[in-house]
């Protein structure tokens, strides 16, 4: 054999803990969703699923609402932000001012994959403490229904 | 005696359980910060805070700013995509003494918490005297 057989558990620990550095330390190109973005931008955004419907929430904080703009089509769901944090400090705002600026100001779009289970007809959207919640249905027939295995 | 040792080792156990169960993970929100002549102002982003999970606190000359993110997400939700996570805002500053603490006022709006700090009416200026020896 020319290499430790990699099955051997304890070869695999090491693997696993090699691996494990390395993405601990970004050491490797990670797998990831063609359209993530790096960490720190603007709008993040998290994605979870219950029995009955997609829910998207956005975090965009201190968004004029009429700023927001959200389009569906298909699976695909958009997410148009604008926001200029200067105008949060007041009117007459000289750059000079500023001590440290941190907040993120701009125009920004983000488009998202949803699982092809959505209905797109079937969308509600409500902006609450700075985060856009986007609840999208299922189609009917893509709802998981619980079935009943008989054990003979 | 050694059924009592076990006993406390299990509820050590338990608690530990427990704590490792709520895990806070404390997020360090930005900020920006603007002063000009009458005031300094502090903008930080705290999406997913109410006014009931903000606490603003001046002890001596540290400024400290905690939000608890309240929860949202729905109990038979599973991720399935996530870019953020955390259940708690907190950052502290220093302040100099020409921070009038009592008029210091605190605003959230839309996730973003807004401080103005009023510098005092009368920043006595003080004379340092350098002695030559």
């Amino acid at each position: 054999m020319l290499w430790f057989d990699l099955a051997d558990p304890i070869w695999n620990e090491f693997d696993k803990m090699q691996k494990e550095i390395e993405e601990l330390f970004d050491l490797t190109a990670p797998l990831s969703n063609i359209r993530s973005v790096a960490r720190g931008s603007f709008p993040l955004i998290n994605i979870g699923e219950t029995p009955e419907n997609v829910i998207v929430y956005i975090l965009a904080p201190g968004i004029d609402p009429s700023k927001i703009d959200l389009t569906i089509e298909k699976n695909l769901l958009t997410i148009g932000v604008e926001r200029d944090t200067t105008k949060d400090i007041g009117d007459n705002v000289s750059i000079d001012g500023y001590h440290r600026r941190e907040r993120i100001s701009g125009k920004f779009k983000r488009i998202i994959s949803l699982p092809e289970t959505i209905d797109p007809n079937n969308v509600k959207a409500e902006y609450k403490n700075g985060i856009i919640i986007v609840t999208i249905g299922k189609k009917e027939e893509e709802k998981s229904k619980k079935i009943k295995v008989a054990i003979e | 005696m050694a059924d009592k040792r076990k006993e406390i080792a299990k509820r050590e156990d338990s608690n530990i359980a427990k704590e490792t169960a709520k895990k806070v993970r404390t997020l360090v929100p930005p900020v920006d910060i603007y002063e000009d002549n009458e005031k300094i102002v502090l903008l930080a982003d705290m999406p997913g805070v109410s006014k009931d999970g903000l606490d603003i606190q001046i002890e001596k000359n540290v400024l400290s700013i905690n939000g608890k993110i309240e929860n949202i997400v729905p109990e038979d939700a599973k991720p399935i995509y996530v870019e953020f996570g955390g259940n708690e805002y907190a950052r502290s500053f220093t302040i100099g003494p020409e921070v009038d603490v009592n008029r210091i006022q605190a605003n959230l709006n839309a996730g973003v918490l807004k401080l103005i700090l009023p510098k005092a009416e009368e920043v006595k200026p003080k004379k340092i005297e350098v002695k030559v020896a």
